[in-house]
């Protein structure tokens, strides 16, 4: 073979036969750029990748039976909704269904009492301490009595609002917007007295991210609001007035972390001071004290009777549509309102 | 104004009335965990004013490049403009935006009325149009990071025969065809895919490409811009242009003197000589010929636009509506037994097989004609090819090709009236 080459490149006269040298490597170099055009997937045309990047979540779906502390009590009560954004229940345990253009009542037995019918689509509702509603139309708040007669109604907050959480206290109403990433504080003449969570490095706020349309709040017995701020996984307290205290919560997709894009969804107060919280993408409604210690869960994807494919919502777009919501009444009995299919799951401690 | 300069025109103006300022439209989440945002390998959008720095760059430098190659003739000049150029385009801005690879861009924006074409782009894609009609290809000699490459990396240039050369060309041609065909189907901008030097730019690319790259350049060592001559779909768009240039550089700035010095100065084969007449004999075959190739027209104006036709289902797989829904039908025959990640994507959108199915119908329709009307066009250009070859084009001097010179000012120093005339210059410069 050297023979062969030898022969080739090397003239009698023993210098480099330079142009047969130059027509190798030419070749060499178009053949080489002709196979790496053809071996080229630039459309990516070959298929999908290799199991090294498959993401699988299953194993985190199946909680461990020693974690659950809950247990479900009865049937889910079917609201027949179409479209449903809210749960809350008032002191005599009644229960309050916001969907559709609707508010629907059950009594503490769960028998449907009556519908209030309403302007527009609801998007969050509050029960106030006299048992007046207060209620999130999209982009501004209405009050009704509890036979559904409207006392007031309030200016939208801002161009463009989305109101997704309402709570109260004796002299304020907190509203959640997650258009414009503030909770707006009004006082009870429907005034805005401030606005909390916006970015300022000045007074260590770091801002609410909120890549999807979540974002809820809850009135404490501290007097500190907690607020969600679900692009960063955790829950904050603030003080009326705007200034964070602290918060908890951690990123991570095992049962004590929050996962994905924007988690946990919603939040309620326990009696005991603690928290319930709902995710989406990988669905889990848990259980946190009042430091945001990881206590249980309630129920997973299995006690949930979830059948959509489980998955991290990588970005928001994945998982846009439809969180639970949850509520805890006297008792610390907690309710899930499942959005997909419009009923209400009841769970009680083991 | 002449039939080119009219086109130009109108060019122009459907590609800037459906223009835009790119703006980003979703801020992106502000995460703050310990996950590492990759960095990505294509270069991040510019500001406005870096757009506007960008373009009045590449403004300067075509103007720049036309006066060195035009009036200063200075080699020298020319290829120091040519390496910033390669600094600033190439190794800064990462090869993008680049007028070559805005074919792609002005190709979906002239086919489909939703795509608005940033300004940018729109300036990148006609300033060196512009400057070519007027001063010839400055922006190939001057301004290209491409040309750039090549042409300093060209060390043992090999003349690549003329009767190749032609045949040659039509690769690029066939480049820019189908750069077009998948561009305003919205299928991929290929330009910029493959760009022969990107993954030097921007030291990234998958192993492919870097082969493609490397090859590139050592093909670049031995053959003249093999990218600019034989691959260029720009450069393709230039050389036309470039025929009806108000100026052109010329060899001589005097009259030529016929002493052949020049002959094997340009590496890119854009030199013509002068030419002998044809013996009588010669002139009676070649008009059989031409009348042959005449009546070969249209045969293969047919029979390339039977093979684009032919082509057209392979083609349209390029688009990524026309792959997924193959691959869906796959998985509905049942023949997978594991659906890929596409089609579990595919699933959370909510829309129909029935659909998809219907897009992709609409699709391949598409390039069943474009790719007929593809082949059809390199079948008339293959027919003009020959006809132009056996045509007798009479010169008397040595002359820089309209169509091929790149303005890159190789040729100057070998002729002795330029030396003489930049002697008589230095003579009359003051302090001399």
């Amino acid at each position: 073979m050297r023979r062969i080459w030898g022969v080739l490149l090397i003239k009698q006269t023993g210098k480099i036969h330079s142009a047969i040298l130059t027509g190798l490597v030419l070749a060499v170099a178009v053949l080489a750029g002709v196979c790496a055009f053809f071996l080229f997937d630039a459309p990516g045309s070959n298929g999908s990748l290799g199991p090294e990047y498959s993401y699988d979540i299953e194993h985190y779906a199946k909680i461990d039976s020693a974690l659950i502390l809950y247990r479900q009590v009865g049937d889910p009560i079917r609201t027949g909704l179409t479209k449903t954004h809210a749960v809350t229940v008032d002191g005599q345990r009644q229960l309050y269904i916001a969907g559709d253009r609707t508010i629907v009542v059950y009594t503490a037995q769960g028998r449907r009492q009556k519908d209030i019918p309403l302007e527009g689509e609801p998007t969050c509702l509050h029960v106030d301490s006299d048992g007046a509603l207060i209620v999130g139309l999209t982009d501004h708040i209405v009050f009704l009595e509890n036979t559904g007669v409207v006392r007031n109604q309030w200016e939208p907050p801002a161009a463009g609002a989305l109101l997704t959480s309402i709570a109260a206290d004796k002299e304020d109403v907190f509203a959640a917007d997650a258009v414009n990433k503030v909770v707006w504080r009004y006082n009870r003449k429907g005034e805005i007295l401030n606005r909390l969570g916006q970015k300022d490095p000045d007074r260590n706020i770091p801002g609410i991210v909120i890549p999807s349309p979540y974002f809820d709040i809850a009135a404490y017995p501290d007097g500190l609001l907690r607020v969600v701020n679900p692009g960063r996984h955790w829950i904050e307290a603030c003080t009326p007035d705007g200034h964070r205290e602290w918060h908890w919560g951690i990123s991570g997709i095992a049962v004590e972390g929050f996962s994905g894009c924007c988690n946990p969804v919603s939040l309620a107060v326990l009696p005991d001071g603690g928290f319930v919280t709902a995710e989406k993408g990988l669905v889990r409604v848990k259980v946190y004290d009042a430091e945001g210690e990881f206590v249980g869960v309630v129920a997973g994807p299995e006690q949930l009777g979830w059948i959509e494919p489980l998955r991290v919502c990588k970005t928001p777009e994945e998982c846009k549509a439809k969180g639970f919501d949850v509520a805890a009444d006297a008792d610390g009995r907690i309710y899930i309102l499942n959005t997909f299919n419009s009923t209400v799951m009841i769970f009680e401690k083991k | 104004m002449s039939g080119l300069r009219r086109l130009l025109f109108v060019l122009l103006w459907m590609t800037v009335s459906a223009s835009a300022v790119s703006v980003q439209r979703f801020p992106p989440p502000e995460f703050e965990n310990e996950y590492i945002i990759p960095t990505p390998v294509t270069p991040p959008p510019r500001s406005m004013t870096m757009e506007i720095v960008d373009t009045a760059v590449l403004a300067a430098a075509l103007a720049l490049g036309s006066w060195l190659a035009l009036k200063k003739r200075s080699r020298k000049g020319i290829v120091l403009l040519s390496a910033a150029c390669l600094a600033y385009f190439g190794f800064w801005r990462k090869g993008c935006i680049c007028p070559i690879g805005a074919i792609g861009n002005v190709s979906l924006a002239l086919f489909d009325a939703d795509y608005a074409i940033p300004w940018t782009v729109t300036a990148f894609f006609f300033l060196p149009m512009i400057f070519t009609l007027f001063f010839g290809r400055s922006f190939c000699g001057s301004a290209c990071p491409l040309g750039a490459v090549q042409d300093l990396v060209l060390l043992r240039p090999v003349r690549i025969p003329e009767w190749m050369e032609a045949p040659l060309r039509l690769l690029a041609w066939l480049y820019l065809s189908l750069a077009v065909l998948f561009a305003a189907t919205a299928s991929a901008f290929v330009i910029c895919r493959y760009d022969p030097f990107v993954a030097f730019f921007r030291f990234s690319a998958n192993p492919a490409l870097w082969v493609m790259s490397f090859a590139m350049l050592v093909i670049s060592i031995l053959v003249g811009r093999p990218y600019c001559r034989f691959l260029c779909p720009y450069g393709v768009i230039l050389r036309q242009i470039g025929r009806f240039s108000k100026f052109r550089v010329t060899i001589t700035p005097d009259e030529c003197i016929r002493c052949r010095l020049c002959e094997n100065s340009c590496p890119f084969g854009a030199i013509d000589r002068p030419t002998v007449e044809w013996p009588r004999t010669e002139y009676a075959r070649g008009r059989r010929r031409l009348l042959l190739f005449f009546g070969l027209l249209p045969v293969l104006i047919a029979g390339a636009a039977a093979l684009g036709y032919a082509a057209g289902p392979k083609l349209a797989m390029t688009h990524p509506d026309v792959r997924l829904a193959k691959l869906v039908a796959l998985e509905q025959s049942q023949a997978m037994k594991e659906p890929p990640d596409e089609i579990k994507a595919f699933r959370t959108t909510g829309q129909t097989a029935e659909a998809l199915y219907r897009e992709a119908d609409r699709k391949q329709r598409q390039f069943a004609v474009g790719s007929t009307l593809v082949g059809g066009w390199m079948g008339l250009l293959a027919g003009v090819t020959l006809i132009q070859n056996s045509i007798f084009w009479r010169r008397s001097d040595y002359e820089a090709r309209r169509s091929g010179c790149v303005a890159c000012g190789r040729c100057f120093n070998a002729c002795p009236p330029h030396r003489q005339w930049l002697k008589n210059k230095q003579d009359k410069t003051p302090g001399k």
